[in-house]
């Protein structure tokens, strides 16, 4: 698959939010991506599936350089985030991880109030000035994530004590309050009920108009509903990347058909 | 073969496998009711133009039953890409024979009226041999979709071509009959509707074949074919 270098024309139209070109990544002497070059659009929804083991974890983890946290671990390629190299020598992976939000498979909120889970990352990184503009934000956040309604009552209950698509989404909350460019969501369906899975879904469409959200998930199902680019990964390569509707109804590799007709895991 | 590799969920096989014998059942049940109608016309046998009838019925209800059967399937397999394709392309089929049974059903009806006023016997051979035409296109048409065969399917629809310009030619074969010895026009009308039935059961036979290309491609084939049934055309270009 070609990818053309991103052009500058891109950025600027705000195209392209990210453009990744041939990464490689290594577990100590283990090779877990391939050259993979895949370029995120602005304001879409990008699904990554593929089977266990083939890689998507790894590539969505480069892109707020999460995987810097593992030792053996060595990533080769560029990465540009708006056409600067995410690996830079000026760039501050903390400031970097404020753009570009991480939502996990299990919701994770800290054992902290409902109102300092979401007020944790703009008073570290001197987002607000005032209490009425943290209250703002926390607010703010809150509403995006669904889940105001619900809790704007209880702000200060301890955050562990909300249900578990609760807490998803006041992680979701916790991940946009520091306003970022891109929302980074690994499996964030996964061990929540239908019901909830179906608010965070319609919640990632909404989200969408803001910023662009790259999602990893096993259910093709929830790809095919959120999504509006499918890129299919296996044994650490990217294998296609495509409209989501063309993958599912007409996937152009093998692969791909495999994979998402359920033949091979 | 249309069924290459296996699920890794094998009840999921077994699904499809069912929905493509109910289709072929359903595929075999139409044409023999295409070859009995034609047969009971050549013959002027009521009784075989009866039983043609009758069995339309048992056609509809196998073709609600694929309905049922490929709806479930949707519904609880959540079938992606080629096998998306084929459950469609199923349900397309089915209707598509549906009515061509239907088109049998009519010819054999107007075989019951043609038995009171037998008109030509020479003009009924010409449709006996046009319908064996297309009892081989029916055939084919399902045959290319079973067997996955994307060039058997192409031949299909190009033989459409050749259909539409027999049928043009009989209905200028009948008009000539009927200016000729007027105490035969209203059977000879009878056999004009006959070949369009059959004309029809032709058109059908290339939207199988369609639907067979777009279940191995994605994508259904560009309409290339040269319109060529201008029987509509005939008595206005007549006039002129």
């Amino acid at each position: 698959m070609e990818i053309s270098r991103i052009s500058q024309a891109d950025v600027q139209n705000g195209a392209i939010k990210i453009a990744a070109r041939d990464v490689c990544v290594y577990y100590a002497e283990e090779q877990a991506l391939y050259n993979v070059s895949l370029d995120i659009q602005d304001t879409m929804v990008t699904a990554l599936i593929g089977p266990s083991g083939c890689g998507k974890s790894t590539f969505i983890r480069c892109l707020n350089r999460m995987n810097d946290t593992i030792e053996t671990c060595r990533v080769e390629g560029t990465i540009e985030l708006d056409g600067v190299d995410i690996h830079g020598r000026n760039i501050d992976p903390v400031q970097l991880r404020a753009r570009v939000g991480m939502v996990f498979q299990k919701p994770n909120p800290f054992p902290k109030s409902i109102y300092d889970n979401v007020a944790y990352g703009p008073r570290i990184h001197g987002l607000a000035d005032t209490r009425e503009e943290l209250d703002g934000i926390v607010q703010l956040s809150l509403e995006k994530a669904a889940l105001w309604e619900e809790v704007k009552d209880r702000l200060h209950a301890p955050g562990t004590g909300l249900s578990g698509g609760q807490q998803q989404r006041l992680c979701i909350a916790r991940a946009i309050s520091t306003r970022p460019e891109l929302l980074l969501m690994d499996e964030p369906c996964s061990a929540l009920d239908p019901i909830a899975t179906s608010q965070i879904e319609e919640l990632i469409g909404q989200l969408r108009e803001s910023f662009s959200v790259v999602i990893v998930t096993h259910s093709m199902q929830q790809a095919a509903r959120v999504s509006q680019k499918t890129a299919f990964f296996h044994l650490g390569s990217l294998v296609e990347v495509n409209e989501t509707e063309a993958i599912f109804t007409n996937p152009q590799d093998e692969r791909t058909e495999s994979y998402i007709t359920g033949r091979i895991g | 073969m249309i069924l290459d590799s296996k699920h890794i969920n094998s009840a999921f096989d077994e699904d499809l496998d069912r929905l493509l014998t109910q289709l072929m059942t359903m595929g075999g049940l139409v044409e023999n009711a295409i070859r009995e109608s034609s047969r009971a016309l050549i013959n002027l046998d009521t009784e075989l133009a009866e039983s043609v009838i009758k069995d339309d019925h048992r056609i509809d209800l196998i073709q609600e039953d694929i309905d049922m059967a490929a709806v479930n399937c949707i519904a609880l397999r959540q079938p992606q890409a080629r096998d998306l394709r084929m459950i469609i392309a199923v349900m397309r089929i089915s209707n598509a024979l549906e009515r061509c049974a239907d088109h049998a059903k009519n010819t054999a009806k107007r075989t019951s009226a043609i038995v009171e006023a037998p008109p030509l016997t020479e003009t009924i051979a010409s449709l006996g041999r046009f319908s064996k035409l297309v009892q081989a296109l029916i055939k084919d048409s399902l045959d290319c979709f079973i067997q996955a065969d994307e060039s058997k399917a192409r031949d299909v629809i190009a033989r459409d071509h050749e259909i539409d310009q027999i049928h043009s030619g009989l209905f200028r074969e009948y008009l000539t009959y009927m200016l000729e010895k007027p105490s035969i026009i209203t059977s000879t009308m009878h056999l004009m509707f006959i070949a369009k039935n059959i004309e029809r059961i032709s058109d059908h036979a290339t939207a199988i074949a369609e639907q067979a290309v777009y279940m191995m491609t994605g994508q259904l084939p560009e309409d290339e074919r040269p319109k060529n049934d201008d029987a509509a055309y005939v008595a206005s270009a007549d006039q002129d």
